[in-house]
């Protein structure tokens, strides 16, 4: 691991760990959820990393097309695997707040819908890659993939706008200012720095694996 | 409505359990390929220098029972 991707990821810690401070001790308690609505702090920063990862997917399969570069097949394969693990949380996260707040774990509102479809989307680009023994056909494949997927990026966004849904509105990437006292607003960007170094973190190291993975499968 | 701090703390603890698991593997993986790239790599104490003859040479080095 070179000195770069450590000292990432000794900030990415640093940052979860003043997010988990301003989350659970700074934050005040929301008047009408209550405690529960802290779950929101790992739950919205959670997708909207999943939609910068899939955005970068989504970037580097074009530069992939465009150019062949090797490289960029490499960013795109990991952006898609870290993004599929912060897609996964926000689903899990979100079902957990569901419980107390809905009365259900589950229901098939467009929001979560349209956000497991997108899971597993990306899951499949990732099984497509594990399939296809030609590097060259495969990465191929999962560029164009990767450039197709991304049209479920904003349907998974503007689904609380454009169907009648149990989700409440999104709280940041809205039109105007965020509905909350900055207090809360001052917590979540917190968590979303934490998160993006996080991923920033996850994505050096993948990176740096998969070229190791070629070296020595070559 | 009632404070569900266990709600809460279940989704914070899911939360670290995935990312630690992906941490884990990461580190499982880079492990792994150390280890492979360290016994197809020739190194410069290898038994085909040191110790094994023509034969061993032209078999890549590798010694067999």
């Amino acid at each position: 691991m070179s000195g770069l991707q450590r000292g990432l990821g000794w900030l990415a810690v640093a940052s979860l760990t003043a997010g988990i401070v301003m989350a659970l001790g700074v934050a005040p308690r929301e008047a009408t959820q209550g405690n529960v609505q802290r779950i929101m702090y790992v739950h919205v920063p959670a997708i909207l990393v999943a939609y910068l990862a899939f955005a970068v997917v989504l970037v580097a399969s074009v530069i992939y097309l465009w150019r062949r570069a090797a490289g960029a097949d490499r960013l795109a394969h990991a952006s898609a695997e870290v993004g599929v693990v912060f897609t996964g949380i926000n689903i899990a996260t979100g079902s957990i707040w569901g419980k107390p707040t809905w009365g259900t774990w589950w229901t098939w509102d467009a929001r979560l819908t349209s956000a497991s479809i997108m899971f597993v989307i990306y899951l499949g680009y990732l099984l497509l890659r594990a399939m296809i023994e030609d590097r060259e056909r495969g990465a191929r494949f999962a560029a164009v993939l990767g450039i197709v997927a991304a049209l479920d990026i904003p349907l998974v966004h503007f689904s609380v706008y454009w169907w009648r849904t149990l989700h409440q509105p999104s709280t940041l990437l809205r039109p105007g200012p965020a509905p909350m006292d900055p207090t809360f607003v001052v917590a979540l960007t917190i968590n979303l720095v934490a998160f993006a170094l996080l991923y920033a973190y996850f994505l050096a190291r993948r990176v740096r694996l998969l070229e190791r993975e070629e070296q020595v499968l070559a | 409505m009632p404070d569900n701090w266990s709600f809460v703390f279940a989704a914070y603890v899911l939360a670290a359990l995935v990312l630690g698991a992906y941490w884990r593997r990461l580190g499982r993986r880079e492990r792994e390929l150390t280890s492979k790239g360290a016994s197809t790599a020739p190194s410069e104490t290898s038994p085909r220098k040191d110790c094994a003859g023509k034969a061993g040479a032209r078999t890549g080095g590798a010694s067999r029972p």
